[in-house]
C-alpha cells in the first residue's frame, strides 16, 4: 500500500528546474532513503510531498489526499532541514502543542523515554544547544505517533550517542509497521536505516533501488590490503580469483580485507559505469 | 475551536514571558497617559477611553503586523504548515491572545485613569466604551495583518510604528482633534483612528455609540481585510506555490 507518492513531479523555480519528472513512491513499512548532493532537489521533492510546494506538473499524494489538505496530513510527522521554535516556550509546552494536532498521539513520557528527552523537558528552548533543538525537532515528529515519518537530515548536528537513539527510533517505528522518507548527506546513515534509496542528481531520479539490489547491480568486492608496494584497494568482479593470484604471485598480504562495498561505493561504482 | 485555543495559549505563554514585548504593549499607553493625558484639562472619562483604544489597537498593530511578518520568515512557520491544522487556527489564535493582551493593555490605562481621578461614567457607559473597544480594534487588527502580509520582516516594525503613531496622533486619540494642528485636522476626518476616537468619546456618554463612526470603521474594516486577503495571497503564492 502506497502512503505517499510523487507521480511525473516537475517543479520550476524561475529559470531553474528544480524537479524533472520525478516520480517515487513510500510504501506502508518502507525507508526509503532520498540521496543526492546539495541542489539536487531532495528538500523541493519533499516540500511538494508535504503540500508546501505545487507542482508546476504530475501529481503527488498524501494517504491517498491531496497534501494540501490538512487531513492529508493527519498521519505524518515531520522534521524540517531548518528548524526554529518560540524561544520562551519549554520543550514540554511545545511536543503538548503539537500532540493535540493528532487524534492518537504518543504519551509525553513514552516519547521522552524513547528519545532521552527527560532532561531537556522543562527547559526553555531558546536556551537549549543546536543539537538539543534537532532532537527536540525529532521528537516532535514522533508525537503524533505518526504511520510516516519524513526527516529531512534529521541527525545533523547530533552527536554519536543522540544519533544512535534516533535511529533506533526510527526502525523500532519502521518494525512495528511505520513507513520513513529520509534525507541525509551521511550515506552511512541511510544504510543503517534505510531498506531503499532513490538517488536525485539536478532534480532527475537516477536510481531507486533496494540498497541490497544497488550494491549487487555494483556487482563488485572491495580488496584492502598492505603489499610490498604499500597500501592497496581495488574493486573486483571476483574478489577469489583476485587473491589467489596475489598469493600465487608470493605477494605479501598484510591486513587482507574482503568486504562488500558499501552503499556509498556502491553508488559511486554505478555512477562511473554511468 | 480546542486546536485554536491550545495555538492561542502557547502564543500567549511566548509574548508573555518577552519582556521586551510586554513592558512596551502594556506598559507604554499607560506611561504615555500620565505624562500628557492626566495633567490636561478636559473631560477625563474621554481622555481616558481614547487611551484605552490607543492601547488596544497597539496590540493589533503589533501582534498581528509584526508578529506575522516576523513568522513569515521563520522555519517554524513552515513547520506549522505540516501539521494537520488550517491557516484559520492560527488565525484565530492570533486573535485570541491578541483580545487578552489589549485587554490587558486598555484596563491598565483605565486602572491608572482611576487611579489618577476625575473620571465619572454612568452606569452603561462602561459597557459601551468596552463594546466600542472591542469592535473598534478589528479595523485595526485587519491593517495589522495586511502590514504582515505585505511588510517584510524587518521592514515591519518601523512601518508598524509609523503608522501607529501617526494614526493615534492624526485621529485624536492623544489629544481632541479640535485641538490639533490645523493641517492634521483636516486630515483628521479621514483617518480610522478618528472614526474610533468618536466613537469612544461619544460611548463615554452613554448615549449609544454614533452610527457614522462605527459605519466608518466598518468601512475600512473592509479596506483592510481586502488588503489583508491579497497580502495574503500573494504571500502564499510566493511561498508555497
Amino acid at each position: 500500500m502506497t502512503v505517499a507518492s510523487l507521480a511525473a513531479v516537475t517543479k520550476r523555480f524561475g529559470a531553474v528546474t528544480a524537479l524533472d519528472d520525478v516520480s517515487f513512491a513510500v510504501g506502508q513499512g518502507d525507508v526509503l532513503a532520498l540521496l543526492g548532493p546539495n541542489g539536487a532537489g531532495k528538500s523541493t521533492a519533499i516540500a511538494v510531498l508535504l503540500g508546501l510546494r505545487a507542482p508546476d506538473a504530475g501529481s503527488t499524494e498524501l494517504f491517498g489526499l491531496d497534501p494540501r489538505r490538512p487531513s492529508a496530513r493527519c498521519a505524518v510527522g515531520v522534521v524540517p532541514q531548518e528548524t526554529a521554535f518560540p524561544q520562551t516556550l519549554r520543550v514540554f509546552e511545545l511536543i503538548d502543542l503539537v500532540r493535540r494536532h493528532f487524534p492518537d498521539p504518543l504519551a509525553l513520557p513514552e516519547l521522552a523515554g524513547r528519545l532521552g528527552l527527560g532532561p531537556l523537558l522543562r527547559r526553555q528552548l531558546g536556551g537549549l544547544s543546536g543539537g538539543e533543538r534537532r532532537l527536540v525537532a525529532v521528537a516532535l515528529a514522533f508525537a503524533g505517533a505518526p504511520r510516516l515519518l519524513v526527516l529531512d537530515e534529521p541527525t545533523a548536528a547530533l552527536d554519536g550517542d543522540t544519533r544512535s537513539r534516533v535511529w533506533e527510533a526510527v526502525r523500532q517505528h519502521a518494525d512495528g509497521g511505520g513507513s520513513v522518507l529520509l534525507t541525509t548527506h551521511h550515506l552511512a546513515e541511510a544504510e543503517a536505516l534505510a531498506r531503499r534509496v532513490v538517488v536525485l542528481e539536478r532534480g532527475v531520479v537516477t536510481a531507486d533501488s533496494d540498497v541490497a539490489d544497488l550494491r549487487r547491480s555494483a556487482g563488485l568486492t572491495r580488496v584492502s590490503y598492505r603489499g610490498g608496494s604499500g597500501s592497496v584497494s581495488v574493486d573486483v568482479d571476483d574478489a577469489g580469483a583476485l587473491v589467489a593470484s596475489l598469493v600465487r604471485r608470493g605477494v605479501p598480504l598484510v591486513d587482507l580485507e574482503v568486504r562488500p562495498l558499501t552503499l556509498e561505493e556502491a553508488l559511486a561504482a554505478n555512477r562511473h559505469r554511468g | 475551536m480546542t486546536l485554536a485555543l491550545a495555538h492561542a495559549r502557547a502564543m500567549t505563554l511566548e509574548l508573555a514571558r518577552h519582556p521586551a514585548y510586554v513592558v512596551p504593549t502594556l506598559a507604554f499607553p499607560a506611561v504615555f497617559f500620565l505624562f500628557f493625558a492626566a495633567p490636561a484639562s478636559g473631560d477625563a472619562a474621554v481622555r481616558m477611553a481614547t487611551f484605552a483604544g490607543f492601547a488596544a489597537i497597539g496590540v493589533a498593530f503589533f501582534q498581528f503586523g509584526v508578529g506575522i511578518a516576523v513568522e513569515r520568515a521563520s522555519p517554524w512557520e513552515t513547520y506549522l504548515r505540516t501539521l494537520p491544522a488550517g491557516v484559520t487556527v492560527r488565525l484565530v489564535a492570533r486573535l485570541c491572545s491578541a483580545a487578552v493582551f489589549a485587554g490587558a493593555a486598555a484596563a491598565i490605562v483605565v486602572a491608572v485613569a482611576l487611579a489618577v481621578g476625575g473620571v465619572a461614567l454612568p452606569a452603561g457607559a462602561w459597557a459601551e466604551v468596552a463594546g466600542v473597544l472591542a469592535g473598534g480594534t478589528i479595523p485595526f487588527a485587519l491593517l495589522g495583518v495586511a502590514i504582515g502580509y505585505w511588510a517584510p520582516a524587518r521592514g515591519a516594525l518601523p512601518i508598524a510604528n509609523l503608522l501607529y503613531l501617526g494614526l493615534s496622533y492624526g485621529g485624536g486619540l492623544w489629544v481632541r482633534p479640535e485641538r490639533l494642528p490645523r493641517l492634521v485636522q483636516r486630515v483628521s476626518p479621514l483617518l480610522p483612528t478618528r472614526a474610533l476616537a468618536d466613537a469612544l468619546t461619544r460611548a463615554t456618554a452613554g448615549g449609544g455609540p454614533p452610527a457614522r463612526s462605527l459605519a466608518a470603521l466598518a468601512v475600512f474594516a473592509v479596506a483592510f481585510a481586502g488588503l489583508a486577503a491579497l497580502g495574503y495571497r500573494r504571500d502564499e503564492g510566493r511561498r508555497y506555490g
